[in-house]
């Protein structure tokens, strides 16, 4: 399996996008401000458009707080990349966000997710079989 | 009793960056008070959505943080202030599915279902007061 | 193990001093009870042994005391606790002390109520001797000096009793969450947990928790909640089942809930709560087999 970080100008999320095969991977680590969760989802759009990705995963292992807005912002992603007609699954949501989004009534309606990149990849092979 | 102010902080809501500052100094108190992780992600989420609050319908404001004590336990305090329009329609507000900004309208309603105390004073025209407290769950103290 | 009121009571120099002033404890009070010394070691042995006479004389209180190897042990402690009393410092040395008087009666089970009853004899007995052996004022102004550091001693004593009995609450709570809630694992990566008895909202809570860990930490695919031993199942405990379901979703597994009975059903129905969202079945036996599908393994008949 090859990696290879996109080209098509500078990311301004500053959160790197990887292409492997035709699926996007995109690892958040970083604490998404309000800005930066934008440019985020504009940077990953763009590069679908460019790459003509068709499945996308997103993984937010690393995020120990997902508020309202970021929830959003990652619904809306998905929906959007679906417009463009590639699927996304959210992957390595911590217990700890799962419990409090779910405590605030947003369930994530419509988002496929899997608890892990490796499932993540069988779910995306699944759904395009 | 009476709650006990052990110590307090307070952060000016001025730009969209503060809404980080606020939730990054919640979520240190939270650890240092022994929260687990759930209890320090709500409390967290809590302060990032009324954080949120202040700076989308008020355009500023400010958030005094403190350690409180009540009977030997612990906990945090949140008191968000704004000098904004106020909230016509506490109720609705409140109910959630409602907002006049952007964002889920989850703000107020979901935050007060991840605090222990939730209490909201707004007047239309002079600005809104929310203060809310999370308490550390009791947890032992030897291990 | 020793737990550490100290820091758990969050005593430092600041709440000392809070204390102090409410207390009324002043410098001069310190000063004249330190002038009493001679008084404390004259009276303190037939004190002590008229303290114990009482606590000794009810059998429930006597009951705390095992052998006479014991009350020994006790009434020499007594006799330094009360030389203390005269020692004429109020500092976090002298706290710490009194702490570990608090602690050793709460570890041997002794209840408020003896305390209080003990501390209110110490007052008297300290009350007759100082107006025989002093003039009226000066045994007047002593005792008030001596009252305020008695009253002093009994809040710590009762924050040490409430302290240690908020500790082991704790401790209890625990144990009894990691009962209420038995994760089992049933096949890689498949979980069952049965659940027994009432599910209020802070059980909902713990359940919800323990289920989203075990999920990650054994990166689970399918969870069955078996409900048959839930006696009620209401709008509230379906609202909660429903939230439990969405979060192991979120996490990218499945819940299966079984156990569902013909009444639970109707119920469910008739009060309107959709759970249409939510994988059920009405026996364990054919959710363990819809759980095991979603990891590609069968139960099949031996050929």
């Amino acid at each position: 399996m090859t990696a290879s970080v996109t080209a098509g100008g500078k990311p301004r999320s500053a959160i790197p996008v990887l292409r492997v095969g035709d699926t996007l991977l995109v690892t958040v680590q970083i604490e998404l401000h309000d800005a930066v969760a934008d440019a985020f989802q504009e940077d990953l759009l763009v590069t679908i458009e460019k790459t003509g990705a068709r499945g996308l995963i997103i993984d937010i292992t690393g995020l120990d707080m997902v508020d309202s807005y970021v929830a959003r912002v990652l619904a809306d992603t998905g929906r959007m990349a679906r417009l463009m007609g590639t699927d996304t699954v959210l992957v390595g949501m911590r217990p700890e966000v799962a419990a409090t989004l779910v405590r605030m009534g947003y369930g994530m309606e419509g988002v496929r997710t899997a608890l892990n990149v490796d499932e993540g990849l069988g779910l995306l092979h699944t759904l395009q079989g | 009793m009476t709650t006990q102010v052990m110590a307090q902080r307070e952060l000016q809501i001025r730009c969209e960056d503060d809404i980080v500052l606020v939730r990054q100094a919640v979520r240190v108190m939270a650890q240092q008070l022994g929260f687990d992780a759930f209890a320090t992600a709500a409390v967290t989420t809590a302060a990032s959505e009324l954080a949120r609050n202040v700076w989308t319908h008020a355009g500023g404001g400010s958030a005094l943080l403190e350690e409180i004590r009540l009977a030997g336990r612990r906990g945090v305090r949140m008191h968000f202030r704004d000098q904004g329009p106020g909230i016509a329609d506490l109720g609705r507000a409140l109910a959630g599915g409602f907002s006049t900004a952007r964002s889920l309208g989850l703000g107020l309603s979901g935050s007060k279902r991840l605090v222990d105390e939730f209490n909201v004073e707004s007047t239309v025209g002079k600005g809104t007061v929310v203060v809310v407290a999370k308490w550390a769950r009791f947890s032992s103290t030897t291990g | 193990m020793a737990v550490d009121y100290m820091s758990l009571l969050k005593l430092d120099e600041r709440e000392l001093a809070q204390r102090r002033a409410f207390f009324e404890i002043t410098d001069e009070d310190l000063a004249r009870v330190a002038k009493l010394r001679d008084f404390a070691a004259r009276h303190g042995d037939a004190i002590v042994d008229d303290l114990y006479q009482l606590i000794l004389g009810h059998a429930d209180s006597r009951a705390f005391f095992a052998d006479e190897t014991m009350v020994r042990r006790v009434k020499s402690m007594q006799k330094q606790y009360f030389l203390g009393l005269f020692a004429g410092n109020c500092d976090l040395r002298y706290v710490q002390d009194r702490l570990r008087v608090g602690a050793s009666h709460e570890r041997i089970g002794l209840e408020p109520k003896w305390y209080l009853g003990a501390y209110g004899r110490y007052l008297r007995l300290l009350l007759d001797r100082l107006f025989t052996d002093f003039p009226a004022a000066e045994a007047q102004a002593a005792f008030r000096s001596l009252s305020k550091l008695v009253a002093f001693d009994t809040a710590l004593a009762m924050d040490t009793y409430i302290a240690a009995n908020l500790d082991t609450v704790a401790r209890h709570q625990a144990a009894i969450r990691e009962l209420s809630t038995p994760v089992i694992r049933v096949y890689d990566r498949v979980l069952l947990l049965p659940l027994v008895g009432t599910v209020d909202t802070h059980r909902a809570q713990q359940i919800m928790e323990t289920l989203l860990l075990r999920t990650v930490e054994d990166q689970a695919k399918a969870i069955i909640v078996d409900i048959a031993g839930v006696p009620v199942v209401d709008t509230k405990v379906a609202d909660h089942l429903l939230k439990t379901t969405a979060a192991v979703r979120m996490l990218g597994a499945v819940t299966i809930i079984t156990g569902i009975s013909a009444q639970v059903a109707r119920t469910m129905v008739q009060l309107g709560v959709d759970l249409s969202s939510i994988e059920t079945r009405a026996r364990l036996a054919d959710g363990i087999e819809l759980a095991l599908a979603k990891v590609g393994r069968v139960i099949a008949v031996k050929a």
